[in-house]
């Protein structure tokens, strides 16, 4: 089992469904940049006409993991399906993971004395088979699921999109995949020139090796 | 006759239902070990399917209870309606529930009106004290029950509180959201096409909204059926808007418009339809009336695309391509209707020439277009309804051209304010509706509520409306009650169940109980009132034969004010129900949240994302009768979309047919065709703006200002304002600004961006409470109502929202 998302970010409608179904499902401290998930927006003008285009994002759970790498205490580790995860009570407060992830993925949960980050619903899957943002949003943004399934319908849709992932090139192999719109047009407004895009072929064989590579670290 | 036992039976079926492992606890297990902490935690986990009331949409929810605590709400997958979303005002509904702030037990007044003095009594203390001023104000009306009015925000226990109010209590002065909602528009397309109907999203495929924004004011389906299929996946999508919305950022062309002048965007687009002839032709030959009148109208007037973008500010090519597009994708292409608030004076038309050009290209009432879809059969609660003959007609009747049932609230309060009403009003119920907040010119609303004698506000929090009131009584939050069942129509109808989640909390009740303890207190003392005044009834108690009492009259002639209140909502609904659909439906109803026909049959899970309602072939996209019934087989067969809308249709129109021309509307002085009116718009002064308001998808209305979970997402409202005309201003992001209108001043942030007009400014409705007992919602942002001028359109009475001019100064 290897947990993954795809996002269909271009349905995003920036209604923060998602964010508040977050934060009652897994009870996260209130406050601006206590966010286990979030959207980013980005908005400007071409020659006068505004656009504006949304990102919806959380913890992409990287197999990779630079949080991970560098927990001194073992706090942030990795469970099984690949999901990123801490243990308050091994969590010192050092703030490395919050230094190392690129996401700016993590948080101080004041109440826990522990950094905090999404967890995938871990808690929900075997029950809903899905995470509380997919689940409650209007416009269906989000799709989790299994890339080791070839039936999932995460690998189904992945086989027939390309797709992307937000600052590849830092080499976390992160696991949010943001899925191209069809509409050409949108494409490039929305994707930077020098972003990669992948298809299900090019991407499964790095993955696999990744994932061999590292999941003997996966906690049970 | 109602028996006992199917209330007791209904209680067994219902906790067998919600308990989840269902096992039955005895002491011993509340003793249990905490090794069984677990188990025991399992069997107190409840899961109850009930309908949401954080906006006005009822989705499909499912709570989950833990020891007696709401602890998360859920998507409840089985409403073809809210198709297993629920949005972020939906997932805080928690926090509507246990707001610290919420009323909690009665209140009567202890100080001068609106300053925010009351002290706790008892719910007989309250009803007690109503009943005394009641009595004291009937008596010297002479029995006009009129003289006491009654508002009501919208909701599914609306209707409740209505019918105590209007039925058994007996005034006519009923004030609810319509005239500061939708109005217009409803009524303007029902009397075009015969009803406002849903826009069918999920297949049409040209969809113009023209200040529609289904991206932050969430409709359901809408919303959802929209944002799947734009930007090349089956919709294009044309926004015309002042602002750029979240739903313009989706829209394949957004055309900024200036606020006020869409009718004169839609009479242009109908100039060029008929111009070019690309309007569907057997369409309009079978089922239009009065074509050749309107078709003349509209060219003599000379409403060419050029002069449209003189208005609107629109240009004239884009106004020519998107009627060329238009036609051509009808019939399942749709001008989609909108709802909220009434824009400028011409609304009415405006929704008239909505509809109209969307008939123009056939889209109505078939697949892709305006559809009104089929509702399952419900019966009504019956009740016995006591004749006044002292109660007098609504004051506000002659406000405007057609003033129905639910009046026009801002001609209702001035009048009352002004002291122009035919009889005097005395006093004013106020049901889940915050006026304070929600009716413009919040000055008068003020003034109004200063001059009752008696005001009563029925509320889960202490509004700005609550400070003005004698007496407050507190009612549970929609999480706490079972409300009436409801049937939702549609292309895939349904019935939903609003359930009680857990028993109310505090001293607070369901409007059904508090309802039922005003009309048991006050049901004799005013009986004493309609004798001494009502010659009717004093003639009929003379009449009475030897073997009838004047009790058994009271009761027969429904003058017990409680005797439809006797029931509770479980047994009403279980009633009403399984009259229709039989008991195994209710139970299933019970469990599920939701009932439709073979639903267990056809309700599939395609993916997490995606759920299967009714087979294409029972979905209900034409349901108007058809004038020749042989032509309904070929409906089912045809494949060309086409075909079927230009089926000659016996519309609910007067005509049977789509009415360019309403005759009836010339004796009220209204214009029979949508037709632009110069004087009508308008224009912005040198250095003024015009205000607009509108919503967004984080709170609705100011219902939900003290959600501490939604206020994390926005905690105040900023002012937009055009960045060319913010920089001539020097006005920068979070400079303190003061707007003022001719009716009101108020201070609010600034926020200037390229995403508005010139000369426009713009804040988001439901913020700038001033009651103290909102602690999170206190003076947050500004209120738009405090600086909307208090006018309105002639034909309903609606309240204007976007014809304001203000002024702006840096503070």
């Amino acid at each position: 089992m290897n947990y993954a998302m795809a996002l269909n970010y271009q349905n995003c409608i920036n209604c923060k469904a998602c964010e508040t179904a977050c934060k009652e499902e897994n009870g996260v401290q209130l406050g601006a940049h206590k966010q286990r998930i979030w959207v980013g927006a980005v908005e400007g003008t071409i020659f006068g006409k505004p656009y504006m285009n949304l990102y919806p994002s959380q913890c992409n759970h990287c197999i990779n993991a630079p949080c991970v790498n560098v927990c001194p205490t073992h706090a942030s580790h990795v469970v099984a399906g690949g999901i990123v995860k801490v243990d308050p009570s091994m969590c010192i407060l050092c703030k490395g993971c919050m230094e190392a992830c690129p996401y700016d993925a993590r948080f101080i949960d004041d109440t826990m004395v522990a950094v905090d980050k999404c967890t995938f619903c871990d808690h929900r899957i075997e029950e809903y088979g899905t995470t509380a943002c997919q689940a409650t949003c209007p416009t269906k943004v989000r799709l989790f699921g299994d890339l080791d399934d070839e039936e999932s319908d995460l690998v189904q849709l992945l086989k027939t999109k390309r797709f992307f992932f937000q600052k590849e090139k830092s080499g976390t192999l992160p696991k949010l995949f943001y899925i191209v719109p069809d509409d050409e047009h949108y494409a490039k407004q929305s994707i930077s020139h020098d972003t990669i895009i992948h298809t299900w072929d090019d991407f499964k064989p790095v993955y696999n090796y990744a994932r061999d590579l590292r999941s003997i670290e996966w906690k049970r | 006759m109602k028996v006992e036992i199917s209330r007791r039976r209904f209680l067994q079926s219902s906790v067998a239902l919600s308990v989840l492992g269902g096992t039955v606890l005895s002491s011993t297990d509340i003793m249990a070990s905490s090794s069984q902490k677990e188990k025991l935690d399992n069997v107190l986990m409840k899961k109850v399917p009930t309908i949401c009331e954080m906006c006005v949409n009822k989705c499909a929810v499912i709570a989950q209870v833990q020891n007696g605590v709401v602890v998360k709400l859920d998507p409840n997958p089985y409403f073809p309606k809210s198709k297993n979303m629920l949005c972020a005002r939906g997932a805080a509904g928690i926090h509507a529930l246990y707001d610290p702030d919420r009323l909690k037990y009665p209140l009567i007044r202890d100080g001068e009106r609106g300053d925010g003095k009351f002290r706790r009594a008892t719910w007989d203390e309250a009803n007690e004290y109503i009943k005394d001023k009641m009595v004291k104000i009937l008596d010297e009306e002479k029995d006009n029950r009129s003289c006491i009015g009654y508002c009501a925000g919208e909701g599914m226990a609306e209707h409740t509180y209505k019918s105590f109010m209007a039925d058994k209590f007996g005034s006519t002065n009923f004030i609810n959201h319509a005239s500061i909602c939708l109005q217009t528009a409803v009524s303007g397309y029902a009397l075009t096409i015969g009803g406002y109907g849903q826009a069918d999203l999920n297949n049409a495929k040209y969809v113009i909204m023209g200040g529609a924004n289904r991206a932050e004011a969430i409709v359901t389906p809408d919303t959802m059926d929209l944002f799947k299929r734009t930007r090349g996946r089956g919709t294009k999508l044309i926004v015309v808007d002042p602002r750029f919305t979240n739903t313009a950022a989706h829209a394949d062309t957004y055309l900024a418009i200036k606020p006020g002048t869409d009718l004169a965007f839609v009479l242009a687009l109908t100039y060029q339809v008929l111009i070019k002839e690309i309007y569907n032709r057997t369409y309009v030959k079978n089922n239009f009336n009065g074509f050749e009148e309107y078709r003349k109208h509209i060219i003599e007037s000379g409403y060419t695309p050029e002069w449209a973008e003189k208005i609107t500010g629109i240009p004239a090519k884009d106004i020519c391509r998107v009627a060329t597009e238009f036609m051509a994708n009808a019939p399942q292409s749709i001008y989609y209707q909108g709802r909220r608030s009434t824009f400028a004076k011409n609304d009415f038309q405006l929704r008239r020439a909505q509809a109209i050009f969307t008939a123009l290209g056939g889209g109505i009432d078939v697949k892709g277009g305006i559809v009104f879809g089929k509702k399952l059969p419900l019966d009504g609660h019956e009740i016995n309804i006591p004749m006044y003959a002292n109660a007098k007609g609504r004051i506000d009747k002659k406000a405007a051209a057609i003033i129905g049932g639910s009046g026009s609230w801002i001609a209702w309060r001035n009048m009352v304010v002004e002291g122009t009403t035919p009889y005097p009003i005395r006093g004013l119920f106020v049901y889940k509706q915050n006026p304070m907040l929600c009716v413009p010119n919040t000055a008068k609303t003020k003034q109004m509520l200063e001059k009752l004698d008696l005001v009563v506000v029925i509320d889960t929090m202490p509004s700005d409306t609550a400070m003005y009131a004698d007496v407050i009584l507190p009612e549970c939050t929609y999480l706490e009650r079972e409300d009436p069942i409801k049937s939702f129509a549609g292309v895939e109808p349904s019935i939903a169940l609003r359930q009680k989640v857990i028993d109310p909390m505090y001293e607070s009740k369901p409007v059904l109980e508090i309802m039922k303890g005003l009309a048991t207190k006050l049901s004799k003392p005013l009986w004493e009132i309609t004798k001494k005044y009502d010659e009717d009834v004093q003639e009929e108690l003379e009449g009475l034969e030897k073997d009838e009492s004047e009790e058994d009259y009271y009761e027969e002639n429904g003058f017990n004010l409680a005797d439809s209140f006797e029931e509770n909502q479980e047994h009403i609904n279980e009633e009403i129900f399984t009259k229709q659909y039989g008991k195994e439906a209710w139970t299933l109803l019970r469990q599920k949240g939701i009932f439709y026909p073979n639903m267990m049959k056809n309700f599939e899970k395609l993916d997490n994302n995606s759920y299967n309602y009714y087979p294409e072939d029972k979905k209900n996209y034409t349901v108007v009768k058809l004038e020749n019934e042989n032509e309904a087989e070929e409906i089912d067969t045809c494949v060309n979309p086409r075909d079927i809308a230009e089926v000659r249709r016996l519309f609910s129109t007067p005509s049977t047919k789509i009415e360019c021309v309403l005759a009836s509307m010339q004796k009220k002085g209204i214009a029979t065709m949508p037709t632009w009116i110069d004087t009508d718009y308008v224009e912005v002064p040198k250095g003024k703006f015009k205000f607009i308001s509108g919503r967004h998808a984080q709170f609705t209305q100011n219902a939900t200002q003290n959600n501490i979970m939604l206020l994390e997402l926005m905690n105040e409202n900023f002012i937009w304002i055009n960045d060319k005309d913010a920089k001539l201003l020097d006005i920068k992001f979070g400079d303190m600004i003061e707007v003022t209108s001719k009716v009101g001043q108020v201070k609010i942030k600034a926020y200037p961006t390229a995403k508005i007009v010139p000369n426009t400014v713009f804040y988001i409705h439901g913020f700038g409470a001033k009651s103290t007992g909102l602690t999170f919602a206190h003076r947050n942002g500004a209120s738009d109502n405090e600086i909307i001028e208090d006018r309105i359109e002639p034909v309903f009475g609606s309240a204007i929202m976007h014809d304001t001019i203000v002024s702006l100064r840096k503070v």
